[in-house]
């Protein structure tokens, strides 16, 4: 059956969404993101380097998001990202898109259950 | 801390990233790792636990994703930096092709098994190609140190009614001047031809083989002499005082490399003559030992510009830009111009053949130089077709590595540059072994190639020019043996290839392609055998044909006599009368006569004879012998009629003659020949005559023998008594009870004591001599089919091999469920050797088929069999049918011990 979720795309999508919720209100470097990744799950969702920073990069890539070095005094440099106006945007629509598939999701679940 | 740059690094080795880009990476990664590794800690692992959970990080996921993509998801390439971006490109792409070498070394190494055989077969391939180019390149395209040699050409006069061949190829002195001065298309011409020359030196009487040539042949050749002078136009004017010049083998060989018999003057022919110049050991002219400038007063009816003794071989060097086409045009109308002063010599209707100077040494040993290079490059393919297999099994078998490659951002470019990096490695490995075994092989070529047919001034070895094209070689194999796997590698969708178990579904659908590499093997290992076979046959039956006598039992002496006899009747028969007498006195001699001709080696003068009444149209001629009475006995030769000469004839120079069965046949039909007068036409004007009658009286008829070439029927003979002529070269043949060579020594100490003046030519046992000229070209052949053949059959029995022991393991699970089914081993090995003999049987019929249409490329060098011989073509259907089964008995064995359990199990 062809949904409109039927997206093989959707589960990077909530990866996407994850990273550019987590940076709506704050720029955050890439340990502190996939720290509060799994602290937030509750241990249940995890992104290990080989993962994160390759979708940091295409977000960047496709100027969502942006990077930049910072240096603070006595600390090492660190890469920060932070959400663009554009990114910002997709975060919405994503957002409602997501909301959207668990909703149908929940109720198809909720029908075969009754 | 630990130091986690370099770990990351080699993960992003790969990727091929922009160099700054990467160091912006790898500095946030190891910033991340430090964050993990310190967290470890601090919630209580101990530092190694900490160390390899961080490690872990880089290990989960995709790091191919790094790489930069744009908005279509297609990859970026690195922008231009500092370099400009060419160089960048060039420099990104040798660090590639070094990492992609690097990393096929580190594969190769971890499968030796594979790699050795491999190699070897490579090496093989490779080997016998360098061989075939070695050969072919120096003998075809660089056999020569002569200025122009490629522009060399002689020519023949060929008769259009007279027998094939390429017709008269000598010419008489003034004839040759003539040509030399009527032609426009020859930059110059030169003539000579060659005798025995005899060297009278201290120890005793010498021959050296001599070319008599026209004064401007050092000019001609143009190679500079390794001391003193060539000849020169002045050595060969009226009254010039006696030169010669000398090849450097007889310098070194004979005297010693010793620079001080330059500007000596050595007796030759009984003529003082000076030694004036030492040649360098390429420059081998006329294939002679000692070379001699005709001057125009020398020979028997001397005389200023009349006669030399011998008509001439003559070579001309075309002018630039010159062609065959046009030699024979132009030396088609000047030889009819040539022919009216000569009309003698000219047949009725003629026609100028030209050759090149090679086409006309080589004749018919191109086909065979052609055979050769078609082997090679058959042995090359059968090698490649190994290694292509290896490889695509290989390639099958790390189907899923290659989809994890290519799932970590490995491009299909990168991934066939990866395959054909191992290929190349291979082959570079292959060349390099098998330059080796050229090496070795061209010395075995050098040892058993006959020397008649091919030119002595060819250097049979590796050079540049032959490096290179193997180089070539390596490169054409790399590319044949790594497209195939290369191709499999990035075909097919990867999420399926990275579910499959161990690629079985790919090998599969394999299994035609190297199903038909198989047999395409089988099939031109078949071809070489059949060749191989056909040379064998060849020898065999030249080995075995009836000459007629006993070469193992018969020797000769060539005798030189010169002043010894002088062309004086009286002295020559006083010498063999006393040598003979002695050489029978020899132990293990037990017959000796003297002829003017060696059976089945050296044929004697051909007269033109007649019958009295009997009318003929077509011209007749038969071979003439002047021998001694024991003569007959000597060879073992049967009297069919009448009787053989006697000691009275001989004594008496009596006007008879003994023909051949061939003869009689051929002119006398069924009447006896016995008691009639036959006429040998001219012989009052042969030299050296005593007797003027050209009229004999046969007195008997003796039985065939090989008295021309072994290949050809016997020619038609006439036995006269020696004592009639002095005329043509002498010789004594002995029959003994002992191996003839052994009296080789006694026969030369005999010949002395009669008189020291005289020289030994050429001696030993017919046999021997067969051996190094008439059976020298098909032993050859045989060697050299036989050698390749036998490389093929092994790299063939490799490949079926290879491929079965394959497929079986590919079949391992089927197998299983087939004897979990109940199937019995009887079943199985049926299932595989059936599957195996499947393919050797489709081989052997293409081979069969392929053979039939080129084994007819061979037909002039068979003898005795034809190109389709069916015991040739049968001995090698059964020869592979019997390897190729045997190749697939231990992978069948092998799956025949599939324990079902574990074979179902391990899918």
């Amino acid at each position: 059956m062809e949904t409109k979720y039927n997206n093989p795309e959707w589960k990077k999508g909530s990866a996407e969404l994850l990273v550019l919720s987590l940076l709506e209100d704050q720029a955050r470097h890439g340990y502190d993101i996939s720290r509060l990744i799994e602290s937030r799950s509750a241990g249940a969702l995890r992104f290990h380097v080989a993962s994160l920073y390759p979708l940091l990069y295409r977000l960047e890539e496709r100027r969502w998001i942006q990077g930049r070095w910072v240096e603070k005094p006595k600390q090492r440099r660190r890469r920060f990202y932070s959400l663009t106006p554009e990114g910002r945007k997709v975060l919405t629509q994503q957002r409602e898109s997501w909301q959207a598939f668990v909703e149908a999701i929940r109720q198809v679940t909720g029908i075969e259950h009754a | 801390m630990p130091d986690w740059e370099a770990k990351i690094r080699e993960r992003l080795a790969p990727l091929g990233l922009d160099p700054s880009r990467e160091a912006d990476i790898v500095e946030e990664l190891a910033q991340h790792l430090d964050d993990c590794y310190e967290r470890s800690l601090t919630e209580g692992a101990k530092p190694g636990e900490a160390y390899l959970a961080a490690l872990a990080e880089l290990d989960r996921g995709d790091l191919a994703d790094l790489k930069p993509r744009n908005h279509r998801g297609a990859i970026i390439m690195a922008p231009p930096s500092a370099f400009s971006s060419r160089t960048a490109r060039l420099s990104r792409l040798l660090i590639d092709l070094g990492q992609d070498l690097r990393f096929a070394l580190r594969g190769l190494r971890k499968q030796p098994g594979f790699t050795l055989l491999a190699i070897l077969a490579l090496s093989l391939g490779i080997g016998s190609a360098t061989v075939g180019f070695g050969v072919v390149e120096n003998l075809f395209f660089d056999p020569y140190p002569y200025k122009g040699a490629d522009r060399m050409v002689t020519f023949t006069i060929r008769d259009l009614k007279g027998p094939a061949g390429p017709g008269r190829s000598w010419f008489a002195l003034n004839e040759f001047l003539d040509y030399q001065q009527g032609n426009r298309v020859f930059d110059d011409m030169v003539g000579s031809y060659h005798i025995p020359v005899v060297y009278s030196g201290r120890g005793g009487a010498e021959t050296f083989l001599g070319a008599f040539v026209t004064p401007n042949t050092f000019d001609f050749f143009g190679v500079p002499p390794l001391l003193g002078r060539g000849i020169t136009k002045d050595d060969g004017k009226p009254g010039a005082p006696p030169v010669f010049v000398m090849n450097y083998r007889v310098w070194r060989e004979r005297f010693g490399s010793d620079p001080k018999i330059l500007n000596t003057v050595f007796t030759l022919n009984d003529r003082p003559t000076t030694l004036v110049g030492i040649m360098p050991p390429r420059f081998q002219a006329f294939g002679c030992r000692i070379w001699i400038p005709i001057t125009l007063d020398s020979g028997p009816t001397g005389g200023p510009g009349v006669l030399t003794p011998r008509p001439l071989w003559v070579l001309g060097r075309m002018k630039p830009g010159v062609n065959l086409a046009s030699v024979a045009a132009e030396m088609n109308v000047l030889s009819k111009q040539v022919a009216k002063s000569y009309s003698k010599m000219y047949p009725a209707e003629f026609v100028v053949r030209v050759y090149t100077l090679n086409d006309f040494v080589l004749g018919d040993m191109k086909r065979m130089l052609y055979a050769l290079v078609a082997t090679v490059m058959m042995l090359l393919l059968i090698a490649c077709g190994n290694v292509a297999n290896l490889l695509l099994a290989r390639a099958t078998a790390r189907d899923r590595e290659i989809a994890v490659r290519a799932s970590i951002g490995a491009t299909p470019g990168r991934l066939v540059r990866q395959l054909m990096a191992e290929s190349f490695v291979l082959a570079a490995a292959g060349l390099i072994a098998g330059c080796g075994l050229a090496y070795f092989g061209l010395k075995l070529v050098v040892a058993t190639i006959p020397q008649g047919p091919f030119p002595a001034e060819a250097v049979i070895g590796l050079n540049p020019v032959v490096l290179s094209l193997s180089l070539g070689v390596a490169f054409l194999v790399t590319f044949l043996c790594g497209l195939a796997p290369a191709l499999h590698a990035v075909r097919g969708e990867l999420p399926s290839r990275l579910a499959s178990g161990r690629g079985a579904n790919v090998g599969l659908s394999h299994g035609r392609f190297r199903g038909a590499v198989v047999a395409s093997q089988i099939a031109l290992s078949l071809v070489l055998m059949t060749g191989a076979g056909l040379m064998v046959r060849t020898f065999l039956a030249l080995r075995h044909v009836d000459l007629g006598f006993d070469p193992a039992r018969i020797g000769f002496a060539e005798i030189n006599a010169g002043k010894a006899i002088d062309h004086n009747l009286d002295r020559q028969k006083v010498f063999f009368q006393q040598l003979l007498e002695r050489v029978q006195a020899i132990p293990g001699v037990t017959a000796a006569g003297e002829t003017s001709s060696i059976p089945a080696l050296l044929a004697g003068p051909y007269a033109p004879i007649d019958v009295p009444g009997i009318t003929h149209s077509e011209r007749w001629g038969a071979m003439l012998e002047f021998c001694s009475e024991d003569y007959f006995r000597t060879l073992g030769l049967q009297l069919q009629h009448g009787r053989t000469l006697t000691r009275a004839d001989i004594d008496s120079a009596a006007q008879v003659a003994v023909i051949n069965r061939t003869l009689a046949i051929k002119y006398f039909g069924k009447a006896d020949p016995v008691g009639k007068r036959m006429q040998v036409v001219d012989f009052d004007k042969i030299p050296g005559q005593t007797q003027a009658s050209p009229y004999f009286e046969i007195i008997g008829v003796v039985a065939d023998f090989k008295n021309f070439e072994v290949r050809l029927p016997s020619e038609p003979e006439v036995f006269v008594p020696y004592t009639l002529s002095t005329a043509g070269f002498r010789n004594i043949v002995v029959r003994s009870s002992v191996k003839p060579e052994s009296l080789d020594s006694e026969i030369r100490r005999a010949i002395w004591a009669v008189d020291s003046n005289v020289a030994v030519g050429a001696s030993g046992s017919v046999e021997n001599w067969l051996d190094r000229t008439s059976f020298s070209p098909p032993h050859f052949g045989t060697i050299f089919l036989g050698t390749f053949a036998a490389v093929g059959l092994a790299l063939a029995g490799i490949g079926v091999f290879s491929v079965m022991a394959y497929t079986v393991s590919l079949q391992t699970h089927e197998v299983g469920i087939r004897m979990a089914l109940g199937a019995q081993r009887g079943d199985v090995l049926r299932m595989v050797l059936w599957n195996g003999v499947r393919l050797i049987v489709a081989g052997v019929i293409v081979g069969v088929l392929s053979s039939y249409g080129l084994t007819r490329f061979l037909a002039n060098q068979l003898w005795g069999i034809s190109a389709t011989d069916s015991w040739a073509f049968g001995a090698a259907v059964v020869v592979m049918l019997v390897a190729g089964t045997a190749a697939c008995i231990l992978p069948a064995r092998k799956a025949t011990q599939v324990d079902p359990l574990i074979a179902i199990r391990c899918e």
